[in-house]
């Protein structure tokens, strides 16, 4: 399955920063969930710092999630079903300096 | 350990509304219930493009209307920083300056950003202005550059237009304002303050009246906490307010305050906005009063969605007694006020030490003791004549350079 990945607000600085990935996911048994994708994300993708990134089995407080243009919280976060060329959308809001 | 308090959920859990997952059950935009949402706002307000961007044009607006403040032609400094925030800012008063409806604002912004990045490397911030200037000239906005270290406590200011020349050394020039053994805590209240400073310095060139700093909610609700910790309690109104009035030339506006982060993030998404980032520090919470309130807040957040604009609006109605105020703090232009007949906190704790410090006379009886104490306390060395209770146990070193 080919979906994509964006990054912005400084969220591609923890992935090479790189703003696009093309990536495909392996079939599976069980449908991938965004939740499944967050840990493929910090074993593939993820160079260092995975706690900037990651908390507990979502996103730190502080990232944004958009699937499709469309806010995660309106698609049941981590357990929303991954659907082919899906586009998800990682936005930080995290303060620098 | 202490124990007191814990629990408390258990049996009270009905005291604050707990929102730890989303509470949107499906539906159409809560405002035209006729599109599919795709924003959902403090975990159950969902919205349709069209009518969250805008309703966020409209609550700009609206704040900055209802202060009746600003008039046709006056010259506004915008205070840029990096992150979703100040792009957010510019893009809204842009398009709000672009309209030609009624509604198009009618000031005239000038940009400045007061380069502090003296922490990273010269190519990290030569990076930042590059990109700061692309999206500030993407907007069709002349941008003023003025290096922080440079213009500390000077009366006259070198604000550049096109580039900004930066120095090794400027690092060393901030830290050589302060103490060696000065405790995070009150070094960023110094670096708060020389911040606030050095703009109206700025604005004061630039014959601005106005400021607009890109605070948020957030950003509000923990400055009131801290400003609370910190013994700035008679600040909050003019720090956490919408607008600051301390200075009597240019008056400082908080137009984004009624805004969360999530809504800025969201506002810049659907614009296609790509705001400056810049490396998220790692930040130990404990380090000093100012990291612990924002990772209190922030932490409070996310479990009570209610928390930030319970803070915010509680420290609305803190406002100060005009009568009181005798002059104003030399360092941050905040009142000091006249001494009233009941003792202040500070007052209190002075006499406190005071007194812990005497050793008793038993020679004479307990109400002469009393006596010959206030007595003594009245004539002690009054520290708070031109600084602030807070600024006075800032740094000494510092307050007798200035």
């Amino acid at each position: 399955m080919d979906i994509k990945l964006e990054f912005g607000g400084g969220a591609e600085l923890l992935f090479d920063n790189q703003k696009q990935y093309k990536i495909t996911l392996e079939n599976k048994k069980t449908p991938w969930l965004i939740g499944d994708l967050l840990f493929w994300m910090k074993d593939n993708l993820l160079k260092d710092r995975p706690e900037l990134f990651l908390q507990n089995d979502s996103v730190r407080p502080g990232i944004l999630v958009l699937v499709n243009d469309t806010d995660w919280e309106l698609m049941d976060t981590v357990r929303y079903e991954i659907k082919p060329n899906d586009s998800i959308l990682f936005i930080s809001t995290l303060h620098g300096g | 350990m202490c124990s007191v308090g814990e629990g408390f959920e258990d049996e009270e859990g009905s005291r604050m509304e707990k929102a730890a997952s989303a509470n949107w059950k499906g539906g159409k935009c809560n405002k035209c219930r006729e599109n599919d949402p795709v924003i959902l706002l403090r975990k159950k307000d969902a919205y349709c493009k069209a009518c969250f961007l805008a309703g966020a044009n409209h609550k700009f607006k609206a704040l900055l209307g209802k202060s009746k403040l600003i008039h046709p032609k006056d010259r506004v400094l915008i205070a840029c920083e990096t992150g979703h925030p100040t792009m957010s800012l510019l893009h809204l008063l842009r398009s709000g300056l672009d309209l030609n409806t009624q509604k198009k604002l009618r000031f005239e912004p000038v940009l400045v950003y007061v380069e502090d990045n003296y922490h990273m490397s010269i190519g990290e911030r030569q990076r930042i202005i590059r990109s700061i200037n692309n999206e500030t000239s993407r907007l069709k906005f002349p941008l003023h550059l003025v290096s922080f270290a440079d213009s500390i406590n000077r009366k006259n200011v070198l604000i550049s237009q096109k580039s900004l020349a930066l120095n090794r050394c400027d690092q060393g020039k901030v830290n050589a304002m302060f103490d060696q053994s000065i405790n995070k805590t009150n070094r960023r209240q110094l670096l708060h303050i020389m911040k606030r400073n050095i703009l109206l310095t700025v604005a004061k060139q630039l014959n601005c009246k106005y400021i607009f700093t890109p605070e948020l909610s957030m950003d509000i609700a923990s400055s009131l906490l801290t400003n609370i910790a910190l013994g700035r309690g008679s600040q909050v109104p003019d720090d956490t307010g919408f607008c600051d009035g301390r200075d009597s030339e240019v008056k400082i506006l908080r137009p984004l305050r009624n805004f969360d982060m999530k809504e800025l993030a969201m506002y810049n998404v659907f614009h296609k906005l790509e705001p400056v980032s810049v490396n998220p520090a790692q930040i130990d919470q404990y380090s000093s009063v100012q990291d612990l309130m924002s990772y209190f807040i922030i932490d409070l957040q996310e479990n009570y969605p209610a928390t930030i604009t319970t803070v915010v609006k509680t420290g609305d109605k803190l406002a100060l007694n005009q009568s009181m105020i005798a002059v104003q703090c030399k360092l941050c232009q905040s009142a000091i006020l006249r001494n009233s007949k009941g003792l202040s906190s500070a007052e209190s704790t002075r006499f406190s030490k005071l007194t812990s410090n005497e050793l008793p006379d038993h020679n004479v009886s307990g109400p002469e003791r009393y006596l010959k104490l206030t007595e003594k306390s009245d004539h002690s060395p009054q520290e708070r004549q031109q600084y602030c209770f807070s600024c006075s146990k800032l740094s000494r070193h510092l307050l007798e350079e200035i």
